[in-house]
């Protein structure tokens, strides 16, 4: 508390016009402090080692730190290729935690629910031509290039319209970059075996 | 009601202030209106160390993804320590502010990251490759593509 009331009274020390604002910065603060301070130690040992908040949801890494489940499950999928725990760096995923059941909790796997969608954070893409049309329009373009081939490939372009993972909406609105990737490489497979068949078929 | 990111940030504030660690200390005139995405941090050069006594200014800036997404961290003002890995603009060199990233880490861990650092150092000097990278950068330092090398400053 000394060091928050010796910053703030710098603080008004040097800009006189902003004085109301930092006291009820600090009053706001203070309540927090005490907020926090009602926190007996034990509690403190539970707190999750992403929000500092007492785990809910709460899973354990066989590492032996504790998270909230939706937090860990956040940071998983933000390095999906290089899952480690944020507390040692030791290998981890969702199979390598273990769900903790205090005698209050509903006693559900904490992994089975669905965890919270973070909110939408949309940013522009880099300048790169290759994903404008690839995210947005992405599906349209895969299909596109079926119906090249479609004709004599008609069963092949109906079976892979039915089952592949970009008709379903949920997997369109949640591409990863390698879906994307994967995809494209898909449709140039076809393009080239169309034009292949179109040329064959020239030819006979 | 406040944001995940806004929620932790209060807490590692909260934490700081009550308890300040050596060598830093958080400059609260620069929140206004509670605005928390950005934080300036003094630190001060570690006793025994080439940068003892220097006063140095960091400034954080946080995304809504905060934790799970890394502050951006520069070095401000006019004192902008003399490192290996500290460019003249003020970006520094440091994996954790990127590539090494955890959640579990704080502004308090990234602080102290960088005392430790400058306190490893045995030559006051800027990057060899200082006047190029300044004037080819971006202003932000998270979009350079950073080689993490030399682990010995």
């Amino acid at each position: 508390m000394a060091s928050s009331s010796t910053s703030t009274e710098e603080a008004t020390a040097s800009t006189s016009t902003s004085q109301p604002e930092n006291k009820e910065e600090t009053k706001e603060k203070k309540e927090d402090e005490d907020d926090d301070s009602d926190k007996s130690g034990d509690e403190k040992m539970f707190e999750c080692n992403i929000c500092l908040d007492t785990a809910k949801d709460a899973v354990v890494s066989y590492c032996g730190h504790l998270f909230c489940w939706p937090c860990l499950y956040q940071w998983l999928e933000t390095r999906p290729n290089r899952q480690s725990c944020p507390v040692c760096k030791a290998a981890i995923s969702r199979d390598k935690c273990i769900p903790l059941y205090g005698r209050g909790g509903s006693g559900k796997d904490p992994r089975s629910k669905v965890p919270p969608r973070p909110p939408p954070t949309r940013t522009e893409q880099t300048d790169n031509g290759r994903f404008s049309w690839g995210s947005n329009e992405g599906n349209g373009g895969f299909h596109m290039s079926f119906g090249i081939g479609a004709f004599p490939f008609g069963f092949f372009a109906s079976a892979f319209n039915f089952g592949g993972p970009g008709t379903t909406p949920a997997g369109a609105n949640f591409m990863t970059p390698q879906q994307i990737e994967e995809q494209e490489f898909l449709s140039k497979v076809f393009i080239w075996v169309a034009l292949i068949f179109i040329v064959w078929l020239m030819l006979a | 009601m406040s944001t995940p990111s806004e929620r932790r940030l209060q807490k590692e504030l909260m934490s700081m202030l009550k308890e300040p660690p050596t060598g830093m200390e958080v400059d609260t005139a620069v929140m206004e209106h509670n605005d928390l995405h950005t934080w300036h941090v003094r630190l001060t050069g570690a006793a025994g160390t080439l940068y003892e006594g220097e006063n140095f200014k960091l400034q954080f800036k946080f995304s809504p993804k905060y934790p799970f997404d890394s502050p951006e961290v520069t070095f401000t003002g006019d004192n902008i320590p003399l490192h290996p890995h500290v460019y003249s603009n003020g970006h520094i060199c440091l994996s954790i502010l990127t590539d090494d990233w955890s959640p579990a880490l704080s502004v308090q861990a990234v602080c102290l990251s960088i005392i430790s650092m400058l306190s490893s150092s045995k030559e006051k000097k800027r990057p060899p490759d200082d006047a190029l990278y300044v004037k080819t950068c971006s202003k932000n330092p998270k979009k350079t593509k950073w080689w993490y090398h030399d682990d010995t400053v």
